[in-house]
């Protein structure tokens, strides 16, 4: 038994010695049983290993020791904390690159762990650093961003998360892609929209929870109903309506997830639908943002006023909107200019209200500052899908695939990659 | 004695995420929750006031009361704000902040009443001020606030927008100069 540790012991220190790198993750995933059998001896054996030098066998080592084998419940977990943030903050950045799929397989760990221990907080600044050392730039999403929003969450300390999800992804980490689950791509989603629509921010949170909901599928998940139900409630928030999928959305989302909310679609159409299945909603956690829902409701109501009166008086625009009297409408006016979402004149001489025309001429510099900005994402955009382009003209499969269909469907198109690929 | 709330902010959040255990102390607590008003963050102080520890919270009234002040201002309780304000006699360095951020939402207030008034009673400006009556009339007439003759409305003028800034030509020709390139490739 204990040979056949040694053995892995002297495996990883000659390949580490010889950086054969590749060899050695090949070999550690392989060996993940010798190492849950021994698991008695693996302390003295991440003695002997170096976290810098031998980075891959260290991080074989803890996750062996860390997860719970079958049969047994007891794992002792007392010095975990201290371990693994030892070894994300002093491992060799280059050598687990190699197994991106272990290095966010402890980081799960390390999450669970928290969450078990109730201390989600502290782990929010080490995975921030476990992320920066694994991605290879800095708009790659890797499965590891999923716990850190999940720990933000869970600790209500969202603003950490934030520099993460506001970086636009183009990118996919290589334990992501492919054919592994996709349960971390769609939970990141899934969080970020939660986390932006905490911070009030539900432009961005809608287009979080369109992404979860847009994800081509042929089963739908859980994660996807939920992240469904926020979508309409969002979109309520945001525009008084649901706003239709997009088209790309797999037919088996639209045909399931519909009949599976139909309390949210009620809310369209009825005023009461709020309190009927308010047990619903209290079940599946969302009241706070149905409330939010109907408070929007007033506002969309006083908006479209503005576009058939210019002049109310304060009390037909609490009977309109069916507030309480001319000051609750008074203080909602209010918080809408101040939002900026409407363009009114309250005369609390008269109790009137006049509606004006949004004060936006588009000739000062702010809009040309804005027009600008706008310009250069754009341009930035154009460059990254033409980079992808190129990628997926040169890759050997596409090329294969289209000139397989050389004769059929697409002769001009598929001699062009053709070309690509001889050059 | 005015320092800059954004740095200090991101060394108490950086702070929070470093403590032991997760708990940080008090002091950083309530300075954060204190900032994150100042910067009208409401969202952030509400779930720092959540996920304080509540044997923190009860051992120091500060806290509380610093976060009394922002259950009024995300209730948008002008009048409420300032009472809370002036009901608790804050120690320093928090009493610093709560200074700056009184002076603050009683601008934003202004600001707001020029933006959204055509006229507006000189009680409605007291309470969303909360300033005595001197004062009020005093900062009506800095602004050029005319009084109406009834002696208890109040005509605001809308605020003018700050002056444009100015971006040289050379940084202009540089912009226009890249985009043309983008359109030609």
């Amino acid at each position: 038994m204990a040979s056949s540790l040694e053995q892995f012991v002297n495996n990883v220190r000659t390949s580490s010695a010889s950086g054969h790198f590749r060899e050695l993750v090949e070999m550690i995933g392989k060996s993940d049983e010798v190492l849950q059998r021994n698991s008695a001896h693996l302390s003295t054996v991440l003695e002997t290993l170096d976290i810098q030098q031998h980075s891959l066998g260290v991080l074989a080592v803890l996750i062996a020791k860390y997860s719970v084998p079958q049969g047994t419940t007891e794992v002792d977990k007392t010095n975990m904390y201290q371990k693994i943030h030892e070894f994300i903050t002093n491992c060799n950045g280059e050598q687990v690159r190699l197994a991106p799929d272990l290095y966010a397989e402890l980081c799960h760990q390390l999450t669970e762990h928290l969450i078990e221990i109730k201390q989600p907080i502290r782990g929010i600044e080490l995975l921030k650093k476990a992320i920066k050392k694994i991605q290879l730039f800095d708009s790659q999403l890797t499965s590891i961003h999923s716990d850190l929003c999940q720990l933000c969450l869970l600790s209500k300390c969202m603003k950490p998360a934030l520099e993460f999800l506001d970086t636009d992804v183009t990118g996919i980490g290589s334990e992501l892609g492919g054919t592994n689950d996709s349960k971390h791509f769609l939970l990141y989603y899934y969080y970020g929209g939660m986390i932006y629509a905490a911070m009030k921010n539900y432009d961005r949170a809608l287009y979080f929870f369109e992404v979860v909901v847009t994800v081509p599928a042929m089963v739908v998940s859980h994660i996807m109903l939920e992240a469904y139900k926020k979508y309409i409630l969002t979109s309520f928030i945001l525009h008084g309506k649901i706003l239709p999928l997009p088209k790309y959305t797999s037919q088996v989302v639209c045909r399931f997830l519909k009949p599976l909310s139909v309390a949210y679609h009620e809310l369209a159409t009825s005023q009461h639908a709020a309190i009927k299945h308010r047990e619903t909603f209290v079940r599946d956690k969302n009241m706070g943002l149905v409330n939010q829902v109907l408070n929007s409701m007033y506002k969309k109501n006083i908006q479209r006023l503005t576009k058939t009166f210019l002049t109310l008086s304060l009390s037909d625009v609490a009977s309109r909107v069916q507030l309480s009297g001319p000051a609750q409408a008074e203080s909602y006016i209010l918080n809408m200019i101040e939002e900026g979402e409407i363009y009114a004149m309250i005369n609390q001489k008269d109790g009137m209200v006049v509606f004006l025309d949004s004060p936006e001429k588009y000739a000062s510099p702010e809009t040309l500052c804005v027009l600008e900005q706008q310009m250069a994402a754009c341009t930035k955009l154009h460059q990254y899908i033409q980079e992808m382009d190129e990628q997926i003209q040169v890759n050997p499969q596409y090329v294969k695939k289209s000139a397989g269909s050389h004769d059929e469907d697409m002769p001009a198109t598929s001699q062009n990659s053709k070309n690509t690929y001889s050059m | 004695m005015i320092t800059n709330f954004d740095k200090l902010c991101g060394e108490l959040e950086k702070q929070e995420l470093e403590a032991p255990n997760g708990v940080a102390l008090p002091s950083t607590y309530a300075q954060l929750l204190a900032i994150y008003l100042y910067q009208n963050d409401l969202c952030n102080a509400k779930f720092l006031w959540k996920r304080i520890p509540q044997n923190i919270t009860s051992s120091n009234p500060e806290i509380a009361a610093i976060w009394a002040i922002g259950q009024k201002l995300w209730k948008k309780d002008l009048a409420g704000t300032y009472q809370t304000i002036a009901a608790y006699t804050w120690t320093e360095p928090i009493a610093n902040i709560i200074k700056a951020l009184e002076e603050k939402v009683r601008e934003r207030a202004f600001n707001l009443i020029g933006r959204s008034y055509s006229f507006i009673s000189l009680d409605t400006v007291i309470s969303m001020t909360g300033l005595n009556k001197e004062a009020a009339l005093h900062v009506c007439k800095e602004r050029k606030w005319e009084l109406d003759e009834d002696g208890t409305t109040i005509k605001p003028v809308p605020p003018v927008q700050p002056a444009p800034l100015h971006t040289s030509s050379e940084d202009q020709l540089f912009k226009l100069t890249e985009f043309v390139s983008f359109l030609e490739n």
